[in-house]
């Protein structure tokens, strides 16, 4: 998919306008089945000329210290603070691809942000769906930022 | 007499993320206001009094757009000015914002220095 540097580009601007940390992207890559495992996802859904979803997947402790530099304050346990943070970025990822998707801003609606946490789980969008992935790091931690768009919305 | 903002967002994490950004910007209010919603922010329109609001669009209840519709409408705090902050900053909708009062929008992520630019001229 087309879509790897702008997720790339949408979340280095994020992290260092917002949460003033240097993230360095790597290689994308396909996400295949696997769940996701003691972590927290956020997720925004993509509705009108491209359906589709957005999210981040982050480790719990990804999550914590990210959360921790946001808010400017120790964060030591995923909680509604860091679920609400979490949600928020990606609310702002969303709201940057939508921007590449859709410049005038009324064929794609995105939705409200939500976020999921457990010791496993799983994140899919539709079938058939085209999905990249890309992969982040800062300071020894990794996170990911995934798109999906359904078949028929481009 | 010292200034009051209201920062109108349905995240609590961005909430303090503007004040704090406010701050850096160097702009300094007496007293900082927030509400979760529209409906939260014409309440507290309705008991305090407010120099400039920051608002989102995508909030859930009563939305940005939805706030500024109804704000107009009412004598008393229509003339308060509203900036809208959000990641919905497409032209179509920025424009159906100042159709009903808005009076600038910031794009999440945004930086103090953006902030400063397009509030300053408001205070």
């Amino acid at each position: 998919m087309k879509y790897a540097q702008d997720i790339a580009n949408a979340t280095q601007e994020i992290f260092s306008s917002m949460i003033m940390l240097d993230v360095v992207p790597g290689e994308p890559f396909q996400r295949d089945g696997t769940k996701l495992l003691n972590g927290i996802s956020g997720i925004i859904g993509l509705a009108g000329e491209v359906k589709g979803l957005l999210s981040i997947h982050l480790p719990n402790k990804a999550s914590l210290d990210i959360t921790t530099a946001f808010l400017g304050m120790d964060v030591e346990e995923v909680d509604e603070d860091v679920c609400d943070a979490v949600g928020e970025l990606a609310n702002m990822l969303g709201g940057s691809i939508k921007t590449i998707l859709d410049p005038s801003g009324s064929k794609v609606q995105i939705s409200m942000p939500s976020a999921i946490h457990g010791e496993e789980y799983a994140v899919d969008c539709l079938t058939d769906s085209e999905s990249v992935a890309v992969p982040f790091t800062f300071n020894d931690q990794t996170f990911t930022v995934e798109l999906q768009i359904g078949p028929k919305s481009l | 007499m010292g200034k009051t903002v209201l920062i109108v967002d349905d995240s609590n994490t961005m909430r303090k993320i503007v004040s704090r950004s406010l701050r850096q910007a160097g702009i300094d209010f007496d007293q900082i206001l927030e509400a979760a919603d529209g409906q939260e922010a014409l309440d507290v329109l309705g008991a305090n009094k407010v120099d400039v609001v920051l608002s989102d669009i995508n909030m859930p209840n009563m939305t940005g757009l939805e706030f500024l519709k109804a704000k107009a409408e009412d004598d008393a705090i229509k003339d308060i000015p509203v900036v809208m902050i959000s990641t919905e900053t497409g032209a179509d909708i920025i424009d159906e914002a100042k159709s009903y009062g808005a009076k600038g929008a910031i794009k999440k992520p945004f930086t103090p220095d953006l902030i400063n630019e397009t509030l300053g001229p408001l205070l």
